[in-house]
């Protein structure tokens, strides 16, 4: 063999070398045309779809006796009861299950969505102003440092901010939020809701708040990162037309990153609908009703399952897991609805941007 | 069980040196799920294993170690007595029917104790707890209409009372009281000395007889003598509302969840090894009496030797 040898393979196809060799040239060959790039690249796109399609199929298969059995009272009922545990195991539709069980998720589903709600609520139009006064306002350097601290908060694990907020925010809130509020609120019907016993701490509002934290840095960095994008000119523009910064940047800026805004929030949406263990931390866990106020102790779909799996193990028929897997799935189509309806968002909301913010 | 564990493992792994033990600080639920499918040897748990499980799960056995008890616990600085409580009137403070502490239902068990107006917020776990499951067996055991035999596990679907507070574990149940006046809450033994410390009442409970007692070793052992001449050979038995005068209505033994078949002959042997340990030296003051738990009576620590010479590999 000579000791250069050909990278390209003879008509005999490298026949006479080693195996080695000749999976060697050929990888080097597929690299320089390009072809394994396109496999990993094929590879990659698949993986992601695939992974879904596993964790849901996964999901069916092991909530399906809970689905048989639970019916739509899981929508509609109240009580989350694993039943007795301890009592002779009984049969509905044919599928096993301890006596006495109940399984009412709608303290779960309606804890989340309404969690994600106040979260995002407060959550936006904070990181919105954030993002147009680091990029617009604040001089450079303190800009660079106020970025530095929204992206430090964005790094603080769940489960400190959980802490913090159990034994330190969750107590102010009770102690001085909760009660100037519902004092301050008119009698009037439709504000019920933000009146009454104020609570403990752990409730509604308290999970909002903690949630609505740890969100804006997600929304306010990316909104950040999206401002700084918009072209000096229009905004120049807009000034010299006589606008204040207030209608420049209603006019022209935010029209201008409209869409992905959207989009950041949806991703500041997607981890208010899963955060586990900050919430867990000060809901209240309350599995049996969803809360009378806004202060009223609730819980929520991930908080319920992170914190109630360990007995749902104890459960012999299998039916509790079963029954949390349901939840899960719950939990899964709620986020993937989301999605869409953001993507439909989106479409309307670059619709409708004035001319000048599509650009000159 | 986890802390009596860390302590056994550490002491163990000392004095025989080619065995290793490691401990997992898990749940209940997780240890006999784990137990069962063979991810770990031994499994700890508050709870005896249910009649389902154990049809499911032929090869597991629940092995009584020690027996520990629960706790009432309370935050009121004014009020120096040990406070009386039986099950009717917890359960009504925890189904939300009593709401402040000077209720009349409160009064007529404390003659002579000035309690205050405070509001009542009841504590309970958040998780699925062994402590949670001993406590609400004895509301039910004392008052079955108050507290339906349905509302008994280690998770409870809680009734709302106002201002209730969920607490991760025993140590969030002593913070959480610590920070709360007014609160109430179900503890294990084995923190005394941290509930101590924070300053919180301890209660007398009601036993069958209407007696009330705190969770004395000599209460406890009273209790445990009303029921150990009774304990199955499989070791599966409530040891709620005694019947003995002077004994103490919540205690409770501590499990070890094995499988009866190990994976070879030298797993089994190391671990019938181990746990005889733990019947022995494992049982006496130096390891038990930090955590408060109480060594098993004879009869019942023969009850646990036979459960586990019948371990094989």
């Amino acid at each position: 063999m000579s000791a250069a040898a050909p990278d390209v393979v003879g008509p005999d196809g490298g026949a006479g070398l080693p195996l080695s060799r000749r999976l060697g040239r050929a990888l080097r060959a597929r690299v320089r045309n390009g072809d394994l790039i396109r496999w990993l690249g094929r590879a990659g796109a698949v993986i992601p779809t695939l992974a879904l399609a596993f964790i849901l199929g996964t999901l069916i298969v092991k909530a399906w006796p809970a689905i048989r059995v639970n019916g739509w009272h899981f929508f509609t009922g109240s009580a989350f009861n694993e039943g007795s545990f301890y009592g002779a195991t009984v049969k509905t539709n044919g599928i096993a299950h301890p006596p006495g069980v109940s399984y009412g998720a709608l303290p779960e589903i309606v804890g989340t969505l309404e969690t994600s709600a106040i979260a995002l609520l407060i959550a936006v139009p904070v990181s919105i102003g954030a993002a147009l006064v680091i990029v617009e306002r604040l001089p450079r350097r303190l800009a660079v440092v106020v970025g530095m601290f929204l992206e430090m908060l964005a790094g603080i694990p769940s489960v400190i901010i959980g802490l913090w907020g159990g034994f330190t925010f969750g107590p102010f809130i009770a102690n001085h939020i909760a009660p100037f509020i519902a004092s301050h609120v008119p009698n009037v019907p439709g504000l019920d809701f933000l009146r009454g016993p104020t609570g403990s701490g752990q409730g509604l509002l308290t999970s909002g708040l903690i949630l609505a934290i740890m969100i804006i840095p997600i929304i306010a960095a990316t909104a950040r990162d999206l401002i700084r994008q918009v072209p000096l000119l229009p905004r120049e523009g807009a000034v010299a037309l006589g606008m204040s910064d207030w209608e420049c940047a209603r006019r022209v800026t935010l029209p201008w990153v409209g869409s992905g805004i959207v989009g950041a929030s949806v991703l500041g949406l997607g981890r208010a609908l899963g955060e586990t263990i900050a919430v867990a931390m000060v809901c209240g866990i309350n599995l049996t009703t969803v809360a009378t106020n806004l202060y009223g102790a609730m819980t929520t779909i991930a908080a319920t399952i992170v914190t109630q799996l360990d007995g749902a193990f104890q459960d012999a028929t299998g039916f509790a897991l079963s029954s949390f897997a349901e939840l899960g799935l719950v939990l899964m189509v709620i986020t993937l609805l989301v999605n869409v309806a953001a993507r439909l968002l989106v479409r309307r909301v670059s619709g409708t941007a004035l001319p000048v913010g599509r650009g000159l | 069980m986890f802390p009596l564990f860390g302590a056994w493992q550490t002491a163990y792994n000392k004095t025989v040196t080619n065995v290793n033990i490691t401990t997992a600080g898990t749940g209940s639920g997780t240890g006999i799920a784990d137990a069962a499918a063979g991810v770990v040897t031994m499994g700890g748990s508050d709870a005896y294993l249910s009649s389902a499980e154990m049809a499911q799960n032929h090869n597991l056995l629940n092995i009584p170690l020690a027996v520990s008890a629960a706790m009432i616990s309370y935050n009121l600085p004014g009020v120096k007595a040990n406070l009386k409580f039986n099950g009717t009137v917890l359960a009504k403070i925890y189904s939300g029917k009593i709401t402040t502490w000077n209720d009349p239902a409160i009064k007529a068990l404390n003659p002579g104790v000035a309690l205050p107006s405070t509001k009542i917020v009841t504590l309970h776990r958040s998780d699925s707890s062994g402590t949670t499951f001993i406590f609400v067996s004895y509301l039910s055991a004392q008052d079955p209409t108050d507290w339906p035999v349905g509302q008994v596990g280690t998770t409870v679907s809680w009734p709302s009372a106002p201002g209730a507070l969920a607490e991760l574990g025993n140590g969030g149940m002593v913070s959480g009281c610590a920070a709360t006046k007014g609160c109430i809450a179900y503890i294990g033994t084995s923190y005394l000395t941290q509930t101590t410390a924070a300053h919180l009442g301890e209660g007398e409970l009601a036993n069958k007889a209407g007696k009330f007692e705190l969770p004395t070793p000599a209460s406890i052992q009273a209790a445990l003598a009303s029921f150990s001449g009774s304990t199955p050979a499989n070791e599966t038995q409530s040891l709620i509302n005694t019947s003995a005068p002077t004994g103490y209505g919540i205690i409770n033994y501590e499990y070890v969840i094995v499988n009866k078949k190990q994976s070879s002959a030298a797993v089994a042997s190391a671990l019938k090894a181990f746990l005889n340990w733990t019947l022995t030296t494992g049982s006496t003051a130096t390891f038990l009496a930090p955590v408060n738990f109480q060594p098993l009576p004879a009869s019942v620590k023969a009850l646990s030797q036979t459960q586990i010479s019948s371990i094989s590999g």
